[in-house]
């Protein structure tokens, strides 16, 4: 009786499940390679996907608002190439300055989604694809078609180069700031309440609009983080960065138990996705799976995580059924 | 024209001139008439057979955006078919370099596409309760991870025969023959989606699935259907895409998804389902298709046409609330 009641417990909680996916992930590489379970090799998966894990942050925020965000990439290619820009023409070289620059251009990207999306009534995928074309078009209209190399932003690449902390510290930051931010403040409840039942939200008072506007701007700020983040990391600024990416952190807040239409799903989930993602990515070679074949796998995990949620809730409800009819 | 299908019944259904202009379809319709004045106006090669030798480029897409727009009525999403072009292009290669004949190799090309719709289909059937996006988002990273396995390290693929795709490619007079293959599609999904009994249960599905279910639609069985039209029509732009590119790479139909969205959409087709029709679509990917190729001609930075693109969708999608806005503001002071 205790026994089930632990195994109802874990399989009731999407995060439990997901860390045991993970542990289970970790030990069955390991099995296979040692390798893989080494200091730097858990660092490099980290730094390889802080920009992913970063902006999986905001599209939680998007998601929990019962939204999407496909403008991020191109977002992260303007606020990046605009960086870029500004460090190969020598106008700023502040490493601080630039992390300001690239998240105000991603604050007023999201606040003009958040803006057309809560007041304009548009569809987020529709708002956003239009942004998506846009910020992508001026990222090349910004570096006009040329792009900043490794010798244009040396200054601020030592900021995420192979062995610093920057990286880290940001993804650590970023992280423990939402948890608390989504968790134990109002701000993040109230996200929560519009993304369950935005009329019921609107009804008890809580400004939708203003909370939606907020979600936006969110996600426009970790795209603009991430945009900075990826110069630095890969020590370049290029119009096409990340290009078509977004579908990768949509997956990952997928994967961690975030419904598209709403008011579920929690940053640790969110967190786990992501890190579920970069592991099949960094430990698929090491098992001697040919990396062309990674885009299937992660595409074959993310259906069958999906269908496997459906298939046990379908399953929930039939047996709260039966206990019904008993 | 069907006018506002879908969006309201009225007992009469009168169409004034006034109405015709003011429609989402007539605004269009002046528009595409103003653009092609201004790209005149720029353009000094903007003449019919320069565009007709430039259009087959951008026209394949254009397959997809009907089947798309029954998909999007129907309140659902297909992000996948880029992916599906890539396969299809990818397997037509392969299938022709085998030494198949070239007939052999568009049905294999079709065949592909089709079988793609089809398990999008019917994973979306089997699972109703998953958003489309989902299940699109996850089978649009495996059939473009297909296409990289089977393309293998080298990430490209060239025909070896061109011969074999050579017919599509050509041109029966100055007319190419993708334009009549687009316009065959065209009045065949128009009129089916506008007049058939299956067009009309698109519509009563995306307004509302459950009534629908209870007035004896075939719920799954109509989304089925669409999601297998897409494929089939996915694969038909692989076809004309492998004509035109003799050959297919990883990067084949990458972003064509939103494109074609994106033209549904800026046509007044509501994502939300049940609202828009395919003319306004026609119009609306007429018009970015023209503005693609003026902008071409005069050397325009070709990324700058997406902060164009760009800039008219969120426009055209935001046109609607402002006016429901104002006649809202209109009605409240006629009942002070």
């Amino acid at each position: 009786m205790e026994q089930k009641s632990l195994i109802k417990k874990i399989t009731g909680s999407r995060e439990a499940l997901l860390f045991c996916i993970l542990i289970a992930l970790g030990v069955v590489v390991t099995i296979l390679n040692p390798t893989f379970f080494s200091p730097t090799n858990i660092a490099q998966i980290f730094r390889n996907n802080a920009i992913i894990m970063i902006m999986a942050v905001g599209m939680f925020c998007v998601m929990l608002t019962a939204g999407i965000d496909i403008s991020i990439t191109s977002t992260l290619a303007f606020s990046g190439m605009s960086i870029g820009m500004l460090q190969k023409h020598d106008i700023v070289q502040s490493t601080l300055l630039m992390f300001l620059i690239a998240m105000g251009i991603g604050c007023i990207a999201g606040f003009l989604n958040g803006l057309i999306i809560s007041k304009g009534k548009v569809a987020p995928i529709i708002c956003t694809m239009g942004f998506m074309y846009i910020w992508r078009g001026m990222a090349y209209v910004v570096g006009n078609s040329s792009w900043a190399s490794g010798e244009d932003v040396s200054q601020f690449a030592k900021f995420g180069k192979d062995g610093t902390a920057g990286p880290y510290i940001i993804l650590i930051v970023v992280y423990g700031l939402f948890f608390v931010l989504m968790k134990w403040t109002k701000f993040g409840r109230k996200i929560y309440a519009v993304g369950s039942n935005a009329e019921a939200a609107r009804v008890s008072g809580i400004n939708v609009d203003n909370v939606l506007i907020s979600a936006y701007t969110i996600m426009g700020l970790m795209a603009g983080l991430a945009g900075a983040l990826s110069v630095s990391i890969y020590a370049s600024a290029q119009p096409n960065m990340q290009y078509g990416k977004e579908m990768d952190v949509i997956a990952a807040c997928v994967i961690g138990g975030v419904s598209m239409s709403g008011g579920r799903g929690t940053i640790v989930g969110t967190f786990l996705g992501a890190l579920i993602l970069a592991i099949v990515a960094k430990a698929l070679p090491l098992v001697n799976v040919p990396s062309i074949a990674q885009n299937t796998v992660k595409g074959v995990i993310i259906l069958v995580v999906v269908i496997v949620n459906v298939v046990s809730q379908r399953m929930i409800d039939k047996q709260n059924l039966e206990r019904r009819e008993m | 024209m069907a006018g506002k299908s879908g969006r309201s019944i009225k007992a009469e259904q009168e169409v004034s001139f006034k109405k015709l202009i003011l429609s989402w379809e007539g605004a269009l319709f002046i528009l595409i008439i103003l653009l092609n004045i201004f790209n005149a106006s720029i353009s000094p090669s903007y003449t019919v057979t320069n565009i007709l030798r430039e259009m087959p480029k951008y026209l394949a897409e254009i397959l997809m955006m009907f089947p798309m727009a029954y998909i999007l009525v129907l309140g659902d999403i297909d992000i996948s078919v880029g992916s599906i072009v890539c396969l299809c292009a990818t397997m037509t290669c392969f299938i022709s370099n085998a030494g198949a004949p070239a007939i052999v190799t568009y049905i294999g090309c079709l065949a592909v596409g089709l079988i793609c719709g089809m398990v999008n289909g019917a994973v979306a059937t089997r699972f109703p309760e998953l958003p489309s996006m989902i299940i699109t988002l996850g089978t649009q990273i495996i059939y473009r991870g297909i296409a990289e396995i089977s393309l293998g390290s080298g990430g490209s693929v060239s025909f070896n025969d061109t011969k074999k795709i050579m017919p599509l490619s050509k041109k029966i007079g100055p007319v190419p023959v993708v334009l009549f293959v687009v316009i065959i599609a065209a009045v065949i999904f128009t009129v089916v989606l506008a007049k058939c009994t299956f067009g009309r249960e698109l519509y009563a599905i995306g307004s509302n699935k459950l009534s629908a279910f209870y007035a004896g639609v075939e719920v799954q069985k109509c989304r089925f259907i669409a999601y297998s039209l897409l494929g089939l029509m996915a694969g038909a732009c692989g076809l004309f895409l492998t004509a035109y590119m003799y050959g297919a790479n990883t990067t084949t139909g990458q972003g064509f998804e939103m494109e074609v969205i994106a033209m549904c959409v800026f046509g007044g087709i509501a994502t939300t389902g049940g609202k828009g029709n395919l003319i306004g679509a026609i119009i609306a990917g007429a018009i970015i298709v023209l503005l693609r190729i003026a902008l071409g001609q005069i050397n325009l930075n070709s990324q700058l046409i997406l902060v164009i693109i760009g800039a008219m969708l969120i426009i055209a999608v935001l046109i609607p609330g402002i006016q429901a806005n104002l006649k809202a503001r209109r009605k409240l002071k006629q009942a002070r």
